[in-house]
Parts: structure tokens; sequence; C-alpha cells
């Protein structure tokens, strides 16, 4: 079983954690046409590569980033939204 | 003894011909040059189930047959080779229900048309309801099926347990009893590896080339329509090209500029050592998320729900395994002592609603036929033959219209995913 | 005991405590610590399994786990009947009553053996090309050959094993107690590393138990032994297997009793090598065996494989066998040797000094067979091509061949760990060629043989493994190459025209499969491996795979990294689902009432992962009964139900009103302190998700209550909207921390009033009032709601004190009854009210279910609201109504699900249904075109392949005017 590196609680067994989708930023709902709010909706970047993606931690109730590649399955950095990728609290190694 | 077999023992040598020409090693000296044409009327990327079927098709029913599949790997090597191998026409919805009853049509006369038997057996399916919600979606499957005909019918614990005496209808008290199931007596399994040999076989036959270890880089496209593909072994012109690639379409669609819902996860499954017959029927429990077969073989081949997160990569899990044991156990408590060989894993392309995205596309000439997820093996020669049909005539299959990518453009989804949390 | 030998040093018997057993119906004896093939071997028992296919007569092979023709299986009437154990690891206890698997007629006279017979009529995927047409007749086929596949007969009234689970953790697991393992340990734990050793036989020692058995290996084994005693860091597991290796070094050890999931921080395979098979015709006779195997016969269990022998050797460790043999008694006929020079001259000179006649450049070309067993040999010279000569053959008898002609490196575990192979040619073996960040491998894995060398590797890669946990400096040095000639043949495959020259042994895969398979375009290994089967059986090729892809290469004039090695996946050797499954927790949550609800008649009901009371049983009632008595009795007096599974959030801060508006379609930044309402959830794309009451308890604070199944997600994606959107609010869940109950009915207030100094007057607690106040001293939140549609409270307490809060309610008045899960449904539905996810499902919108009323008019944003914005484009589909059914007969009443038609169209679907409410009519709740919903409007139902008529009607059935709920 995997590790993921929680920024708040360190390393935990993948068990622990809630996958919660790749980060996408939600566009001014008053500003987009239909099509391009559909794209928001279901569109995803399902290609191989890395993703900044959520997680939780489901014990502590941690939402954080985690960039990853999905192809190696190698978490790259984790670190908490409000942090910003700048944060290094929870990099792996 | 069937008669078929006579020949290989009446003759001192062995004389059946190469099923498909191209090589998965390139060599020059076979009939077919193992370089590729400039130009082809269709290329299909990836040589699964669904290409070659599309291929075979496309030869057989539209008369193209200058026609490529290219596989990166070799033939069967993706969802094809990795799936449970079953067979069901049970959905939820009416375009569900209709075009899966056609595929299960396909396939029962398929060995047959295909001169390759593979082992196509009816074993009758039950999806096990331990909840009431379980049992009124049960319900509602069943009455969809019966109004359009398939055979498919709510049952009840004695009935569940008069065929299937092994099962412990109480879970053992560890999980919730089972109420009742969703049976369809003509849930079958099949040969998989067979299906994408037998079409291949068939495909060639008719023209069209198949190349292995022939893998896309790229796409070119001029004007909003597709020119060709670039490969490993160099720019092919194409002005049709059907991507049937399963786990790796985020990265085909990547390369003509597509945005589609697809999220790529794993789907792991296990087998167990050969056993004497004892499991006739196909079993599947949502609540459990299980499903379990035995092959002819005798292995008992069993898999559970999607692996939770985004992964294009087939590695095993160990949870997996033991999840899955322990639920098979709570409904088979005879499994105890029969020991599992060996675990795999195939990629599957899942979007939000369940079924597939088929058709025509917004780049002209590229054709996708995607979205499997856990449900493409059972849909293989339907996906051929509508897919075909689409290619020949630029114009989507009747039984594909709903399937269509714009659909999420629209927000007009396909009201499958109620049914299929644990749809194999 | 015909062919035990004397004691042989560092035997794995203790002959002071003899076995009986019974095998195929007749007794023998072995001793503690023998297999089964080796107390068998040792009675002179020759033919110990059939085959798979050909039901061909097999014996002592491998020694090593993988000779899966010698499956056995508890007889028929012993209790708890096991299958499938392998005879060349099972040990014998005394009372076994074993009989072999897949037999028909007992191991000696099977008469499936006939199959043989039509060998010729079943080449390479026979069954692809036959039997299908006519198509009524496969499954007539295809049953028979199910009962003649499969292996052992599982006991299908086997009971359910709990096996216990452990975990583990290391600093160092090696894998491997052999030579080079136990060497890597010893330097990784003297580095001052936790170190744990495993190895799945039940003594260390690895190679060093069998052979050359000599002094010499003798006393390396003991001072490994002895330094690995002195190190308090180091463990050592043996009859333990690692069976595989997952995501970051999280790895599964099987032993006989559990499984154990161990977390290493750094791994060393010093697993060694899987001993190969020759090819050629009759390899599989009884007394054809790996060299290895006869030196385990004799060093580990003193029993002698045979009396007169021929080695194939194409190594020098076929020399060592030859004269381990020799010296316990076996005469050793001839060595044909393979290789036409490059000999240890040493070696070389030993055997000839034993008087054992070496046959360079030689190879066995086939073994003649005599009652069942191997009786003589043909041996001839291999030409310069690797064809062997037939003209210059000499003939051998013998009763064992023992071959050793190369390697296969049980490299699995480091395939697993991300390793991937390249292949050497100097030692015709595949090598790893990545590394990956803490595995490491040491001995013949990596291509190391030699004794000291391999001990050399493995302390190097125990000093690797310290230093990269940072115990020590890392070692500068890698493996020692090989020295001599190499230890595998780069093709020990030899063609016959009987074709009885076994690739596969456990699926009976002989060479011209091969040679058909690719002549039909088979020619990629994966392909080849599906087709012919090669690599399938219950060994999954151990002794198959890397002739496989010999044979492949040379078709396809590649190499052997062209032709590809194949990938290895778990399970090391199979696991019981036992081992997998362990004690099956699968944990349930209780309410705070629990026991009394059991205690009560409560019938007990799973509603996701808490128990409910579904209703309560009262004698002489039947289920249908007691529901619709409950529901009447919370309409004509009062009731009380458990709803301490409903979700229960905390949300607060300066945000927290603004926060909700986002999350729920309906209006709360106005919203009075106090307050109870209505809240209605959707999705991004503007589908229902959760549903549930809203109370304002304070300025910035509110309590949520969400559906017991939906909660924790709920709870979850609010977390996230409140980061992303960064609000200041504060999320709690205390679904576990407080109980909850819902007293309903008209004489609610009455009772209720006993026990709160809380005035609960129609003026002072208004309908949808929130107020924390005491009930029977505990310091509760009273919500006036109205589910079932009757004047109701719910009363929200610590969990601690929800029982007790419960039973004073109980005790207050003789008339509370309490209600199930049941009732409540049936109450809900004559009001009209939706269960989301019952009377919804995965894309249904609010104004489908007809909760147009819910969103909020001019709101500038909730989730789900730019989405319902394009739906209200699209023609409505559906929207969800009431049905009666004023002419239906009960028996024809529809059930949930049952669906509308128009004409041969799918129009619409029941979604809820009761046949008896308490209204005196049967009700329902259904989606219909959106032009039938006039009520009045009549729609057609299927019920059990019958129309049956109903009734569009207002919502809701009871009270519309909500007058109940409201005094």
């Amino acid at each position: 079983m995997k590790i993921i590196h929680c920024p708040v609680n360190g390393p935990r067994p993948l068990q622990e954690f809630h996958y919660g989708g790749e980060v996408r930023d939600e566009p001014d709902a008053g500003a987009v046409s239909d099509e391009q709010w559909a794209d928001y909706v279901f569109s995803r970047s399902g290609e191989p590569g890395v993703k900044v993606e959520w997680w939780y931690h489901i014990a502590s109730g941690t939402w954080f980033i985690a960039e990853r590649d999905i192809v190696s399955d190698e978490f790259i950095r984790t670190y908490l939204y409000t942090d910003g990728p700048s944060a290094t609290a929870g990099s792996n190694p | 003894m069937p008669l078929r077999l006579l020949r290989f023992g009446l003759n001192k040598t062995y004389k059946e011909p190469r099923m498909f020409r191209a090589p998965a090693t390139l060599k020059d000296e076979y009939d077919v040059p193992a370089t590729l044409k400039d130009e082809y009327d269709v290329v299909i990327i990836g040589g699964g189930g669904h290409g070659l079927a599309a291929a075979y098709y496309l030869a057989k029913h539209h008369n193209i047959t200058n026609v490529a599949v290219l596989e990166q790997g070799y033939i069967g090597s993706g969802g094809t080779g990795r799936n449970t191998a079953i067979i069901r026409s049970n959905y939820l919805t009416p375009e569900g229900v209709r075009f899966y009853e056609k595929s299960v049509e396909l396939y029962k006369g398929l060995s047959r048309e295909l001169r390759f038997n593979l082992f196509y057996t009816e074993r009758g399916h039950y999806t096990l309801a331990h909840s009431d919600a379980a049992l009124r979606t049960a319900r509602w499957r069943a009455e969809v099926n019966q109004h359009l005909g398939v055979n498919s019918e709510v049952v009840d614990p004695d009935f569940i347990k008069k065929h299937n005496p092994e099962i412990d209808i109480t879970c053992g008290g560890h999980q919730p009893p089972v109420m009742g199931a969703l049976y369809h007596p003509p849930g079958a399994i099949a040969r998989h590896d067979a299906v994408a040999w037998a079409f291949a076989r068939g495909a060639d036959e008719r023209g069209v080339e198949i190349h292995q270890q022939t893998a896309v880089n790229d796409i070119e496209i001029k004007d909003g329509a597709v020119t060709g593909v670039h490969t490993n072994r160099g720019f092919v012109k194409a002005k049709k090209v059907l991507s049937a690639v399963a786990g790796w379409t985020t990265a085909i669609t990547q390369m003509v500029g597509l945005r589609t819902p697809l999220v790529i996860h794993p789907l792991q499954a296990f087998v167990s050592e050969p056993i004497k017959p004892w499991l006739d029927t196909i079993i599947v429990s949502g609540s459990l998320h299980i499903y379990i077969s035995q092959s002819t073989r005798g292995e008992l081949v069993s898999g559970a729900a999607l692996d939770p997160y985004e992964l294009i990569n087939t590695r095993s899990t160990l949870d997996f395994a033991e999840g899955l044991s322990g639920h098979l156990i709570d409904l088979f408590p005879c499994l105890s002592g029969v020991k599992v060989m060996r675990q795999w894993a195939g990629l599957c392309d899942m979007t939000p609603d369940f079924s597939p995205i088929m058709g025509r596309t917004p780049v002209h000439g590229f054709y996708i036929d995607a979205g499997w997820g856990t449900y493409g093996f059972k849909a293989t020669p339907v996906c051929g033959l509508t897919m075909a049909h689409t290619i020949a005539r630029d114009e989507d299959h009747d039984l594909i219209r709903a399937f269509s990518l714009s659909r999420f453009e629209r927000m007009t989804l396909v009201g499958e995913k109620g049914a299929a949390s644990v749809g194999h | 005991m015909t062919d035990r030998l004397p004691p042989q040093p560092g035997e794995w018997i203790e002959r002071q405590r003899t076995v009986r057993f019974r095998f195929e119906g007749r007794e023998y004896t072995g001793y503690a610590g023998d297999t089964l093939s080796s107390a068998l071997w040792a009675a002179g028992v020759r033919v110990l399994g059939r085959s798979f296919k050909y039901h061909r007569p097999r014996g002592v092979y491998s020694m090593a786990n993988h000779d899966v023709a010698v499956m056995v299986e508890d007889a028929m009437h012993v209790k708890a009947r096991r299958t499938n154990l392998r005879g060349d690891v099972l040990k014998i206890e005394d009372g076994m009553d074993l009989v072999a698997c897949n037999t028909k007629g007992g191991v000696d006279k099977d008469r499936w053996r006939i199959t043989e017979k039509f060998k010729a009529f079943m080449p390479v995927g026979f069954y692809y090309k036959a039997f299908y047409s006519p198509r009524a007749l496969f499954p007539i086929h295809e049953r028979m050959m199910r009962k003649i596949a499969g292996l052992g007969t599982m006991d299908r009234a086997g009971e359910a094993e709990s096996t216990p689970k452990r975990y583990d953790f290391c600093d160092v697991l090696v894998v491997g107690a052999g030579p080079s393992g136990l060497s890597a340990a010893i330097a990784a734990a003297e580095a001052g590393a936790k170190v744990l050793v495993v190895d799945d036989q039940p003594h260390i020692g690895g190679s060093l138990s069998y052979q050359g058995a000599g002094d010499r290996t003798r006393q390396f084994l003991a001072d490994l032994a002895q330094r690995c005693d002195a190190l308090s860091n180091l463990e050592i597991r043996t009859s333990t297997e690692v069976s595989g290796c997952y995501g970051d070094l999280w790895v599964s050890l099987v032993d006989s009793q559990k499984l154990t999931k161990l977390r290493a921080r750094t791994l060393i395979v010093a697993a060694g090598a899987y001993e190969q098979p020759a090819v050629f015709h009759n390899n599989d006779l009884p007394g054809v065996m790996l060299a290895t195997a006869a030196q385990r016969l004799v060093h580990q269990f003193a029993v002698k494989p045979c009396r007169r022998a021929v080695v194939v050797a194409a190594n020098d460790t076929g020399y060592q066998a030859a004269l381990d043999l020799h010296h316990v008694g076996v005469e050793v006929a001839a060595i044909a040797d393979m290789r036409a020079d490059g000999q240890d001259a040493a070696l070389q000179k030993s055997v000839l000094d034993a008087g054992i006649a070496i046959h360079q450049g030689h190879v066995i070309y086939e073994a003649h067979r005599g009652d069942v067993a191997v009786d003589s040999v043909t041996l001839c010279a291999l030409g310069r091509d690797g064809v062997p000569d037939t003209a210059r053959s000499v003939s051998v008898d013998c009763d064992g061949v023992m071959l050793s002609v190369g390697w296969m490196p049980t490299n699995g575990l480091l395939h697993q760990a991300g390793v991937r192979f390249g292949y050497d040619d100097g030692i015709e073996q595949i090598v790893p060629n990545t590394i990956v960040a803490g595995v490491f491998a040491a001995g013949r894995v990596v291509g190391v043989f030699d004794l000291a060398s391999r001990m050399a590797d493995g302390q190097r890669a125990g000093r690797a493994a310290a230093a990269h946990l940072g115990l020590c400096e890392a070692p500068g040095d890698r493996s020692p190459s090989h020295a001599g000639s190499s230890p595998s043949h780069p093709y020990p495959i030899l063609k016959h025209p009987h074709k009885q020259n076994f690739v596969d042994f456990d699926e009976d895969v002989h060479l011209s499969d091969f040679h058909n398979a690719h002549q039909e375009g088979y020619d990629n290994i994966e392909l080849l491996k599906r087709y012919t089967t090669v690599g399938m059986g219950a060994s999954q090729g151990k002794l198959s795979n890397m002739n496989a892809v010999r044979i492949l290469a040379r078709l396809n004039e590649k190499t052997i990294p062209e032709t590809g090695t194949t990938t290895s996946r778990p399970f090391q050797h199979p696991v019981p689902f036992s081992h997998l499954a362990g004690r099956r927790f699968h944990p349930m949550r209780h309410t705070p009432m629990h026991d009394w609800h059991r205690d009560n008649g409560g019938h007990m009901m799973f509603a996701g992962t808490w128990y409910r009371p579904e209703y309560y049983m009262r004698d002489g009632i039947d289920r249908a009964q007691a529901i619709v008595g409950e529901a009447t009795h919370v309409r004509s007096a009062v009731g009380m139900i458990d709803v301490s599974t409903l979700g229960k959030l905390e949300v607060c801060g300066p945000d927290a009103a603004a926060f909700l508006e986002r999350i729920y379609t309906g209006r709360f930044a106005q919203h009075a302190v106090g307050r109870c309402r209505y809240g209605l959830a959707c999705d991004e794309s503007g589908v229902i998700i959760e549903d549930g009451i809203i109370a304002r308890t304070a300025d910035d604070h509110f309590y949520v209550t969400a559906t017991s199944s939906g909660a924790a997600a709920f709870y979850r994606e609010m977390q996230r909207f409140a980061m992303i959107w960064g609000m200041n609010v504060t999320l709690i869940n205390v679904t576990g921390h407080l109980g909850a109950m819902s007293l309903a009915g008209p004489d609610s207030r009455r009772v209720l009033q006993t026990l709160t100094g809380a005035d609960l007057s129609a003026e002072a607690f208004e309908y949808l009032k929130f107020e924390t106040a005491e009930v029977a001293g505990v310091r509760a939140r009273l919500m006036r709601v109205g589910f079932v549609g009757e004047l109701g409270y719910e009363i929200h307490v610590p969990a601690s004190q929800a029982l007790y809060v419960w039973n004073k309610v109980m005790e207050a008045d003789a008339t509370v009854r309490p209600f199930g899960v049941e009732a409540q449904r049936l109450l809900r539905l004559e009001k009209g009210h939706i269960i989301v996810s019952q009377d919804t499902d995965a894309l249904t919108t609010p104004a489908e279910a007809s909760l147009g009323w819910a969103l909020g008019k001019d709101k500038p944003y909730f989730i789900g609201q730019r989405s319902l914005r394009v739906l209200d484009q699209h023609p409505q589909s559906r929207r969800l109504v009431g049905l009666t059914f004023p002419d239906v007969p009960a028996r024809r009443l529809p059930l949930e699900n049952h669906l509308i038609l128009e004409g041969d169209e799918i129009a619409g679907r029941i979604t809820s249904v009761a046949h008896r409410t308490t209204l005196d009519q049967p009700i329902a709740l259904a989606y219909v075109p959106p032009q039938r919903t006039e009520p009045g409007t009549k729609v057609q139902v299927r019920v059990n392949g019958r129309m049956i008529e109903a009734v569009v009607t207002s919502l809701p059935f009871f009270d519309p005017e909500a007058e109940r709920q409201k005094v």
C-alpha cells in the first residue's frame, strides 16, 4: 500500500485517504457560455502526466493538494491549498 | 471427436496458416510487407477487440479493406485480454439495453461466423441485492429489460439458494443478507483473448492489415480534418481514423485536441488455481463489490470495484486481494481453502454517466470508441458493427446516437450510472 | 522405506518420530519433516500424480514447490477437506489420508490417461478450432471439458475460516536465507538496521542445505547461523513466503497460519534461482528430475533419488550433483555435458576419480519409459549447430535422470518492486538493469553463482541497504561478475519427432505446440503464452517461462531482450482466500438506543453502515400490520423514532450563512436565528445529492442535518468548498457525538412538555422553531419539524445521554410508542416528501423532483445553479407526481420501479409506493412525462406484464395545508 505524505499528518498509508479529483478552477458562471460551463463541469484532463489533485486525509479531515504522476503513481509533492505550491511541509523526499 | 480435429491427426505436418499475417516481430519475409503503406482509407488505432471488430465489419459490411489496425503492443493486450469475460445485456436504460442486446445477439453467432470457438457459454447472471435500494434497482432493470424483450427477472433468496447452493444467503452475519437478485439467464462468459484473435483473422482474411508493435505518436490535422497519423514506423496518410484504445484514449484525444470527461482508473481482478467445476453461474454483488465466475479451465475469475483513484498503470494492490477475498468468503464460505493464483489489472476509461463515448467528433474524420469503463468486452461485436457503419457513412449508427461525445456539451447524459456501480 | 539413506548431516527429518499416513488408499510411513513426495519416494513410490492434460504419470521434479502435477487432496471422508496441496512441499502428519487430484480411478490406473492417445488430434489451441458448430452442441462439449479440466475438488460444504493477520515493520527485509541473504542480513544488522530474513523453507541455508552439502558448506552455514544468532536486531522467519511486493514496499508474508503485512524500508531480494529443466523427449517421466531436486532428496530428506543415474549437465553444478549422488551410493552411470569445453578442471577430475563417465558435448535426446518410470536414456553428440547427432548416440540404462542445465532467477519480487531486466549473455540469464531506490538484490538472482562471491555480494547488498537508511557509508563495489562457464545453457531444448518433449509441465505444453502456434501467427511472447497456455498453470511457469522465451527468440530470430521477459504478478505461490480474508471485520455502527430497540422487538435492518429498527415486532402481527400500526399510532397519538443516524454538522463562523447560501439551493442569509428550514443541495451538474434540515442557532452558527448515507461525503465536500471559496467558516461533523430522536403525533407536545421547562405552546414554539432547552434534565437541541406530517419535535442530545432521554420520553406517557424506519417511510410518502436516491436518481434535477420551490430565486450563486440554467432550456422529460390506484385490486398494485408506459415507450416509473397506508388507499410517487402531471390524468403502469391504470394525484396525499404539523 502506498504511502502519502499528508502536509499536516506526515506519511500515512493510502487507505487513510480519499481521492478528490483534479483541481479545476471554476469559471465565472456569468461570463461563460453554456458550452464553456459544460466543459468545466464534465471535461477532465485525463491524459498521462503530472496532475494537480485534491486529496483528503479522512481521519483528520484534511484536504490538501498533491502533484502526482498518474502513470508512475509517484507523488511529487503535497501541500495545503491555502499554502500553495511554494510550501514544502509535506513534500515527498 | 469432432471431424474438424481429424485432419490434425492425419496430417504429418502442421498445415494451419497464419491467422494474421503482419507479424508482431517485424520481418520482411512474410507475404504482407512489414512496412506500412503510405495511405489507408481507414486507420484504426488499437488492436483490441473493438478495433479489430471494427476492421472486420468495415471489410465485411462496407467493403472497405484498405484498412490498417495499429497496435502498440500485441493484439488483445489491453482491456480485451484483461477483463473477466462477462457478457450480458441487463442494463438499465433503454439505449443501453438495446445496444448490449445487439451485442449479445452478435456474440451468439460469432464462433460460427468467425470459425473460431470463443467458448461463449450462457451461465446465468445473478446481481445480488443486499438492501432495499439494491432490490429496487434490480426491479428497475428487470422491468426495462422485459419491456425490451431481454430475459431478466427479480428472484428471491430461495431461488438463488436453490441454484447456487454454495451461497451463504446470510453472508455469515458479516454483511447484509441477500434479499434477492436480478437474474439474467442469458448472461454468459467467453474466452476473451479468442475474441481478439478471431476478429483479427476475420479482418486479415478480408485484406485488412494488422500491424502490431506500431504506436501512434501523433495525429495530423489540417483545417479541422484528420490527414494521417505519425507512428513509430513513420507517417501514414488517412482521412479517417478511429481511436479504439480504451485506457489510452486520453493520450490519443490529446493529439487531436479533444476535451472529454474521460479519466482512467485501474480495475483489478484475480484468478484462483483451477478446481473442478462447481460454480455454473456468474455471481455479482454490488453491495459486496464482487463478481465471480468459473472458467472452462476451472479457474475462479473474480474482481471488484474500480480502484478509487486515477491511474494509468496496471499494478496490483494487496488491499484489493484482501478485500475481495473477504467478501467472497462472506458469500461463499467454501472458498476459504481455495488459493488465489494470480492478480492483475486493466485500465478503464470512465465517463461520468457510465456510458460510452462513441461516434463522430468535432474533428472531421476522427471517430471515437471510448468510455468503456468496465463494460467494453461485452460490447465488442456491437462496437465493431456500429463504428464500422459510422466510419463508412460518416454518420452515427442509430444504436450509438445516445453515446455521442456532444452529449456532455449539451448536458444530456445517459442514466446508466444507477445500475453500474459494479456492473460486470 | 526402501530408498531411505542413512542419516545425512543436516537432514530435515526427525528419525525418532515416525509418521503414518495414507496415500491413494495405501498406508505409508515417513518421518516428521518429510514432505509427501519425499516420504513416498523413500517408500519406492514413483507415480505421485498425473499431469493436467494427458494424465501422464509424474514423480518428483523440483521438490521446490513447483511440482504441480503432484497435487493431492484429502480423501472424501476427511472433514474440512483441503485440495490442491502440492506433494513436494506438503509436510506429512499422522493420520493424513490423501489422494491425488484430478484422476479417474486413482493415480496408478488413471483412466483419463487415454487422452494421450488422442494427442495427435489435439494440437495447440485445438479447442478453438472445433466444438462450435452446431451451436447447440457446444454446451455439452463445454460441460465435458469443464469436467476434465480443473485440478482438485473443492469441499462445497466447506466452512468459512477465520485467520489472524499481523502487521509488521522492518528496516531491511531480506528475502531468502541462503548464503547471500544471510550475509546481507548480517551486514545490514551489523550496521544497526532492524533486519528480518524470510525464507519459505523450514530451515535456513538455502542452497547450502542441499547443494554440495559437504563439510565445507556445513561449516559456512553454521558460521552464518551463529553470526545471525548473535545479532539481536536480526530476526529470521522460516516456512514463510514473501508472496507479493506492493507499493512503497508493502509486502505480504504468508505462513501456514496467517498473512503478515509488512512495511519494509528497504528490500533485499536474495531468493536465488529456480533450476530449469531441459526439453527432450519424455523429459517428464518419473525418475527424471532437476539435479537440485535429487540433491534436496538426498541432503534434506535422506532419500535416495534412484539407483542408477544419468546426469545431464550444462554447468559445473551438475558435476557437484553427480558427486553428491555418488557419495550416497547412487551409481552415476554418466554425465552428459552439453558443453564442448569450459568445464571446471578440478571438479571434472573429482568426477572422473569417482569413476563417472563424462560424455562431453553430449546431450540427452530421449528418455525411455520402463514400467512407469524412466529405465534408460539415449545420449547424442551435440553438433556445433546445437542439433543432436542421432547417428552418434549411446544408450544408458538408468532409473534416474538429473538435469542441471540452467536457472531462472527468482526475480518476481524485484519485478513487482519496479526493477526492470536485461539479459546477460555471459551467464545466459535475465538480470536487473535498472535500480529502484531502496531495493537491492544479491546472489544468484543477479547472476552471482560462486559461493564465496555470493556471500560477498550479500554483504555488499546488506551494506548498501544500510547505507540507504543512512546507517553507514555506501559500499562502492558492484556484484562480482561470473567467472568460468555459464551456469545456464542458452538453449537446452531439443526437437524430437515423437513430440513428448515438455516445455510446460503444468499444462502439458510441448515444443511442437510452440512451433505450431508460431506458425499460426502467435509470435509475441504474450500471445504465445495465451494461445499455448504456457505459464498459465498453477506454478505460473516457474519451470517453463524461461524456456518459452528461449524458444520464441529462436523462432523469431531475435535476442532474448527483444523477445521480452514475461511479467511477474503476485502471488509468488498461490495464497488461500482465507489468509487474504483474515477475520473479515466489517464494522457496523450502533446508535445509542441500539440495545433498546433489540430488547423491545426492533427488527433491525442494515442501513448503510448503521443498524436501524425497520419496525417493532409484536405478537400476532405481521410485518405489514406492524408498520401500518406504528404509522397509524403516529397519526392518532404519538410515536418516537430513533434518528441518531442522521448526519449532523455544525457550520459556524462569520461566513456561515453566506457559505450555506452557496452550498444549498435555498436562501439562508435572511434566515432567522432560532428557525429551521429545508435545505436541498445539488452537485455541479445540477443533480440532487442531499437534503436535510438547517437550523440557525446563532447569527454565525447553523446546525445542519444530512442523510445518513450521504453525510460523510457531504461534510467532506463542504470542507473543500469552504477552502476553495476562502470563507471564514468552521465545519464539525458531530454525527457520532449526538444521538437524536423524533417525537411525532398529535400528543407529542403534551408528552414532551412534561419533560422540559421550555414553553412548547403553539405560540411560543411554533412550527420550524429551533431552541436549546433541557429535556429530562439534559441539554437538548429541540427542533419542531414535520417530516412525517404531524406535530413533532426532533430532540438532539449528546450520544452518551441519548438512551436516557429516550427512556424518559418513553416513560413520560404510556401512549408513546416507538416506530421504525418503514413507518417513517410510509408517513413521509403520505406527505409527498422525497427520499434522495430513492425518489431521485443519478440525473434528477430539482425541477424534475418537483422541488423547484426549494430553489432560491435571484440568488447570485449556489452549486449547480449554472448547470440548471442550461438544463432549464431543455424540454423537461419527466416530473415527480403522486399516483393513486382507484380501481386496482390489491394483488395488482405496482412495486417500486414498475414502469409507466405510453404505447411502446417507457414514460416513467414508480419510485415509492405503499399498498397499505393510514389513508385507506394505496399511494405512490412516480415520474411521468410533463404533459401528464395534471391531477386526474390517467397513466398506465405495467405490473407483472399487465397494465393497470393509475391516477395522477396532487401532492401531498395527506393534509395538503399542513394543518396538522402547524397546530
